[in-house]
């Protein structure tokens, strides 16, 4: 079971983990991101679903979605991150596809990844200013 | 290249680096159609959000309903009636069929085969006549609703459906005559722009990109929503990891199609086709995530709620954003001529993309 991999491996790394239905939902802390998508790729879970991020407006995260081709269960990971500038270290050295959406979540979230080989706006202009997705931003009534 | 290509579908700009003819490195410029969806998604209630996906990837709008509705219904525990889950895939099914006729059209036509686009849009017409009969619209239907379907099929829909589904295999042995042994078109296709299983895997590629570097992996087999448990269909793969072979993934996929929607109006069961939903619907604070097999591979809706009327966070994972993403892999090595059937090859959809 990869969630007793995962705690074997990480222990007081994981701030929290549920199973709900086919999906296991883990917090951990940036620190330890890197090492468990290896741990999950290497145990399977090798196609990489989704990167985006939430921000609920007092903090936020950044959530990876790891997918087994074999049995089809989902690893959702989240990081907590600052809502300012914060970063997480990038997953690219694991998933050449994280290049992409880390990005993305870059472009409209502001938040950095430390490792990216190419960290540019994707979406929007070159030139634009602020991350739109946060909230609280133009536009934004909540 | 572009950002007004007629061959890029959409308003897509890619920077490439020659030596010569040769590609040596290739820079996709996206973002032409941002629309700001998933911001929209948090200042609409949940079935407001509906028509917006519409317009996500507007080929297979069903599919992005579909996803929406899903990753709802499943955060506010609502069940569909079973009439309605079978009409669902009726319309999804007509949808992938629509979508992958346009793939086969406008692949053909970028590659100078003009007959075989006018073919395969004389076949799409049907679907849209069969879309417009039951929805009201020929593209942007929004008919898959939280907690069931815009309406059940009328009377007369389900002839014309049996008669279409009749119709389309003699049409694609003509496509099959016309196209696919055609020399042009395999010397265009076969062995170009290859894309190993392990590459695919590792961009997160899906749907017939993947399955057309032979990796068995559909979401209506791995994962089955709606009655797809209940139906028969083979999950087509290709091993040729070229254009060719991609191609010849979505022409069987549409015979598959067919088998789906015969079975489908078969097995109909008789019933509501809409749940009782509030109209104020406010599912508890959570998050679910809905996925489906559209015609381009895995379209996925995260929703985040928090007890209010409108979604904390809709995130819409598009496939066509990560096949753009392994293009620039794709491309390197090959001649500039080859760009159009290489990009034709994974059938992208820039509203998807840009979002």
């Amino acid at each position: 079971m990869i969630l007793d991999d995962l705690k074997a491996q990480f222990g007081d790394e994981i701030e929290s983990a549920d199973e709900v239905g086919r999906e296991l939902r883990v917090r951990v802390r940036a620190a330890s991101l890197v090492a468990m998508c290896r741990l999950c790729r290497s145990r399977g879970y090798s196609y990489l679903s989704d990167i985006t991020a939430v921000d609920t407006g007092s903090d936020m995260r950044v959530v990876y979605r790891l997918v087994s081709l074999q049995d089809g269960g989902h690893v959702v990971i989240s990081v907590g991150v600052p809502r300012a500038g914060g970063s997480v270290p990038s997953v690219t050295s694991v998933f050449r596809g994280a290049n992409w959406p880390e990005r993305e979540v870059y472009d409209l979230f502001g938040v950095r990844f430390q490792g990216h080989p190419d960290l540019r706006r994707i979406l929007l202009t070159d030139d634009w200013q602020g991350y739109p997705m946060l909230k609280a931003g133009p536009g934004q009534p909540k | 290249m572009g950002p007004q290509h007629p061959s890029t579908h959409g308003v897509l700009r890619l920077k490439l680096t020659l030596d010569g003819e040769v590609i040596v490195a290739c820079d996709p410029v996206i973002g032409y159609l941002h629309r700001g969806m998933e911001k929209i998604g948090e200042n609409r209630t949940y079935a407001q959000f509906i028509p917006y996906t519409d317009r996500i990837d507007y080929l297979s709008s069903a599919s992005n309903n579909e996803a929406f509705v899903l990753a709802v219904e499943r955060l506010a525990g609502i069940e569909v009636p079973e009439r309605a889950q079978y009409l669902r895939v009726i319309l999804l099914e007509l949808n992938r069929i629509a979508s992958h006729l346009v793939f086969v059209a406008t692949f053909a036509n970028d590659l100078a085969a003009t007959t075989a686009f006018l073919y395969a849009f004389r076949e799409r017409e049907v679907i849209m006549d069969l879309f417009e009969m039951w929805t009201g619209a020929r593209l942007t239907q929004s008919w898959i609703r939280i907690g069931g379907v815009g309406s059940d099929i009328p009377g007369g829909f389900e002839s014309k459906a049996r008669e279409f589904c009749r119709m389309l295999g003699p049409r694609l042995d003509e496509y099959d005559a016309l196209l696919t042994g055609n020399r042009i078109f395999r010397v265009r296709t076969e062995g170009i722009g290859m894309l190993p299983p392990e590459e695919a895997i590792d961009y997160g590629c899906s749907g017939p990109t993947l399955r057309g570097s032979g990796i068995a992996f559909d979401l209506r087999r791995a994962e089955p929503y709606e009655v797809y448990g209940k139906l028969g269909f083979e999950v087509i793969t290709d091993t040729a990891c070229d254009c060719m072979g991609r191609y010849r993934v979505r022409m069987q996929e549409m015979r598959q199609s067919v088998r789906i929607i015969e079975q489908c109006l078969d097995q109909l069961p008789a019933g509501q086709v809409q749940a009782k939903v509030s109209r104020a619907l406010r599912p508890p604070a959570g998050e679910a995530y809905g996925r489906v097999e559209s015609p381009r591979g895995e379209f996925g809706c995260y929703v985040v709620s928090d007890g209010g009327t409108m979604p904390l966070r809709v995130r819409v994972r598009a496939p066509s954003f990560y096949h753009m993403a392994v293009l620039p892999e794709m491309l390197r090595g090959w001649k500039v001529g080859d760009v159009i059937a290489i990009l034709g090859s994974i059938d992208i959809v820039l509203g998807e993309i840009d979002r």
